[in-house]
């Protein structure tokens, strides 16, 4: 059936694209989310800052991601005020 | 689920697909991740037939990531732009504590599996009953990935039942 042909937007000549298109957003997003929280953490900020800027609760972002950064930079500098 | 009633193979496929999905970025288990989970474990008669039609696992992976990289950019987004931008931080892997579900695609292609094995009056669930699942969706995420790799779903078939052991009896 579908043969391949490059539809250029997904738009409403292909719905699965479109809606594929949706999902490796989502996918790419919550990698951009980690990177940009661990980089914020990184440079000092606390999660109360961090938190802000991304316009949730410090305990939301607290929750989704300490765990991970601090594992990856435990023993380090804990860098947090 | 239904994962008691599988032989090691299949079980071990479906422990690869997870490390796949994981690795990948994958938030859920798609029936791409089966095929990937296949050819990471690489045993059994799935894994020969794709083998024999020079789908390597390296190949595959190419293609599952070229295909999220391409819907991105069908809206405007480069993938690589992004990953550059946001620097070594950036890891589209799921971190492990999170758990990644299996997609109704995936759930389907197994319970499929069951039923290819009931209906070649098999006794034993393997590789290539979920490799007959997994084919079984026209729309899956799998079949398109294969035929990017030149593979079609008959071609594929085709080769899994030269290569299917036997079984002596009621078989027609």
């Amino acid at each position: 059936m579908d043969k391949n042909t490059r539809t250029r937007v997904g738009g409403l000549d292909d719905p699965r694209e479109g809606l594929e298109s949706v999902v490796a957003l989502r996918r790419m997003l919550e990698a951009l989310e980690a990177a940009q929280v661990e980089n914020a953490f990184v440079v000092g900020w606390s999660w109360a800052r961090i938190a802000e800027v991304l316009g949730v609760s410090k305990q939301a972002v607290h929750k989704k991601h300490a765990k991970r950064i601090r594992a990856r930079y435990s023993g380090g500098e804990g860098s947090r005020r | 689920m239904i994962f008691n009633r599988f032989t090691r193979g299949p079980r071990r496929c479906v422990e690869a697909a997870v490390e796949e999905a994981r690795m990948l970025g994958h938030d859920s288990i798609g029936d791409e991740d089966l095929l990937l989970g296949i050819l990471r474990a690489d045993e059994g008669t799935a894994a020969e037939a794709l083998s024999s039609l020079g789908v390597t696992l390296g190949a595959a992976r190419n293609e599952s990531e070229g295909m999220s990289s391409e819907a991105l950019s069908s809206i405007g987004i480069s993938l690589e732009e992004v990953r550059r931008e946001a620097g070594d931080a950036f890891d589209i892997s799921i971190p492990e504590d999170r758990r990644i579900p299996f997609s109704p695609r995936a759930k389907n292609a197994l319970e499929q599996a069951l039923r290819e094995a009931v209906r070649l009056r098999h006794n034993y669930i393997g590789t290539e009953h979920v490799l007959l699942g997994i084919l079984g969706n026209e729309d899956g995420t799998a079949v398109r990935m294969l035929a990017r790799l030149g593979v079609s779903p008959e071609a594929l078939e085709d080769r899994l039942f030269e290569t299917m052991p036997r079984y002596e009896g009621e078989d027609d």
